[in-house]
């Protein structure tokens, strides 16, 4: 693939990636968060505490994946489906609840 | 790695980079300036020649909390906090701090610890010191909003990092190269040499910043496993006392220094600090800290606690003693201490911050090599990336560089300045410091906007050496302290700011005398163009 133009006739591609690497981004970090506070093994505050000092390494990697991705739609769509799917394990745990 | 993936961290890296580049600077320059804050503000308070306070007796510091509760019962009798600091070697004042509403503006007043009067303003060269730089490091002094931006600066830095290293191809051979005066191809090399250097440290120290506020950053955890009720959380993280909630419900408080009396016996230490939860309220909780012992805890990541007893204020009830040298929590809050520990340098004594702050002026000398070498390339051959107005953006970009690299370094150092040359005792002295310090940040931007490229950079070049290179002599004229008087009585930390500014202002004359040579060169070789330029 070319990297993205910033000649104005891409602009609007741009800006949706640029949304996609912050909202979007913070959106998967922050519900893989939840889920990891569900799986690591030790006391609950502990394991949310450890799980969103992870958090912003998965940012990192959700930014770099928008802007490597072949298309703005397919950055959106990755990260909203595993936004959803981690939410969905999630809230499963909680509903099991399971305890780490 | 496929090129195409290459590619479009490259075009990341230039655009991602190039938007941040300028507030992370602020951020990598006052934090490296911050990490010598302490000494940044003996030198600005004109202490080094003050006497030492002798230390309190513990009846004089039970009077003082006497005094200071009668003081904030009388300003604030229902507060969301009162906080008490306790008359140090460094500072014979008695520092009370209180806030109505949790919403609200913080107020501080200095006491006489005797007579409760407020002190008279003229007595202190009243400054926020280095803090100030430490401010400006992680909010710009816009609160909550500026530790929003300063994030949201730090994370496009990782990214930066990330996509910057999957750029550099040849990252060891590359680290060995560097060919000076060769323009575009010299920029490039700094910025590669100085970000290989420091990568591990860059690595860390922004990460670190942003899980020191964690909470703040990332609440997702706490939302989602404790109905967001932050409290409830934290005292269950940090193994501490329940969390006492406001009752509204309107109680007496019992006085508060026999109870000072109660915790130093418990912690076996004086005290320090006293601060007072919902004060007037029947949930109001008191707790006193023990003095903190800077030699404790060098050799160790983990800080220890200066030790912390908490009473219930209106029955006088010990709720809770942790003793000095301790620690609480599980081993992943160790590991978020370590994380902070290791972003203050609260380890290593004063060889580590010398090697935090030549990382981080490494770290910034790469920032602006980075900022730089963007416009060294385009002003040899500038596309139409930005369609029609690409002319009128690079201009912006270029005045943006000026204010932001050497116009940043002209301010900080012209914050020294002001700080010796405003007249003492005038209102909100230290505010005034800061707003002047922003008005010279700006005047620099305006000044950069209206010169031509060239012209502006070697000008503020040359008048942040002259600032650099005349706070001696300043220090001499408005107080009479000087750089020998200093080193003579052993006085490290004011000596150490004067030779510090001393050696920037030899780096910014260098600059500026070496830009001119460029300049002139280009002149001199017309058949060359855009020779001196690209030498900049």
């Amino acid at each position: 693939m070319n990297p993205p133009s910033l000649a104005p006739r891409a602009a609007p591609a741009v800006l949706s990636r640029v949304l996609a690497a912050i909202f979007g981004g913070y959106l998967m970090a922050s519900m893989a968060v939840v889920l990891l506070s569900h799986l690591l093994p030790s006391s609950l505050p502990e394991a949310v505490l450890g799980a969103t000092l992870f958090g912003f390494a998965f940012h990192v990697a959700a930014v770099i994946g928008v802007f490597a991705a072949a298309s703005a739609r397919r950055a959106w769509a990755l990260l909203l489906g595993s936004s959803a799917l981690m939410g969905a394990l999630a809230g499963l745990l909680e509903l099991l609840g399971a305890q780490p | 790695m496929k090129a195409g993936f290459r590619q479009s961290m490259a075009w990341l890296h230039t655009w991602g980079g190039l938007w941040f580049t300028w507030i992370l600077f602020a951020i990598f320059l006052t934090g490296t300036l911050g990490v010598f804050d302490d000494a940044i503000s003996h030198w600005m308070r004109d202490k080094g020649r003050a006497e030492a306070e002798a230390p309190l007796s513990a009846e004089a510091r039970a009077e003082a909390v006497r005094t200071a509760q009668a003081f904030l019962a009388g300003e604030a009798p229902r507060a969301d906090f009162w906080s008490i600091g306790l008359p140090a070697e460094d500072d014979p004042a008695l520092r009370v701090s209180w806030r109505e509403h949790d919403d609200g503006p913080v107020q501080r007043r200095r006491l006489d610890p005797a007579s409760g009067e407020v002190m008279p303003a003229s007595l202190t060269r009243e400054t926020e010191g280095g803090h100030h730089f430490v401010h400006m490091h992680f909010e710009f002094h816009a609160g909550t909003a500026g530790i929003w931006v300063v994030g949201i600066a730090t994370l496009a830095m990782l990214v930066a990092l990330v996509s910057g290293i999957v750029v550099h191809k040849k990252i060891f051979t590359d680290f060995f190269t560097f060919r000076p005066g060769k323009g575009q191809r010299s920029w490039l090399d700094g910025h590669n040499a100085l970000g290989v250097l420091t990568l591990p440290f860059l690595f860390m120290i922004t990460y670190t910043g942003l899980t020191i506020f964690w909470a703040t950053y990332m609440p997702a955890g706490i939302v989602a496993r404790y109905d967001g009720s932050r409290e409830a959380f934290f005292s269950a993280l940090t193994e501490g006392p329940a969390p006492r909630p406001e009752q509204h419900v309107a109680a007496d408080m019992v006085p508060m220094a026999p109870l000072l009396a109660v915790a130093e016996q418990a912690l076996a230490r004086e005290a320090a600090f006293v601060s007072v939860s919902h004060p007037g309220d029947r949930s109001a909780a008191m707790r006193v800290f023990g003095r903190f012992d800077p030699d404790a805890d060098s050799d160790r990541l983990v800080g220890r606690s200066s030790g912390r007893v908490q009473f219930d204020a209106v029955t006088g009830e010990l709720l809770d003693v942790q003793r000095p040298n301790t620690t609480r929590g599980g081993q992943v809050l160790a590991v978020q201490r370590t994380m902070n520990a290791l972003h203050f340098v609260r380890f290593g004594g004063e060889p580590m911050k010398w090697l935090y702050f030549i990382s981080g002026m490494a770290g910034s000398a790469m920032l602006a090599t980075g900022a730089i070498l963007f416009m060294v390339k385009r002003r040899r051959r500038s596309g139409d990336e930005f369609g029609s107005a690409t002319p009128r953006v690079l201009q912006i970009i270029e005045a943006l560089n000026v204010a932001g690299i050497v116009g940043l370094g002209l301010s900080c150092v012209a914050y020294l300045w002001i700080n010796r040359l405003l007249p003492l005792g005038i209102e909100e002295r230290a505010a005034w410091e800061i707003r002047l310090f922003f008005a010279v940040w700006l005047l620099t931007l305006v000044h950069a906007s209206l010169r031509p490229p060239m012209r502006a950079w070697r000008e503020q070049l040359a008048a942040a050496a002259l600032l650099c290179l005349g706070l001696p002599l300043v220090n001499v004229l408005s107080t009479g302290d000087h750089l020998f008087a200093a080193l003579s009585r052993g006085d490290g930390e004011s000596a150490g700011v004067e030779l510090t500014s001393l050696a920037f202002g030899i780096v910014f004359a260098l600059a500026w005398v070496r830009l001119g040579a460029r300049l002139r060169a280009g002149a001199a070789g017309r058949q060359a163009p855009g020779h001196a330029v690209e030498g900049l």
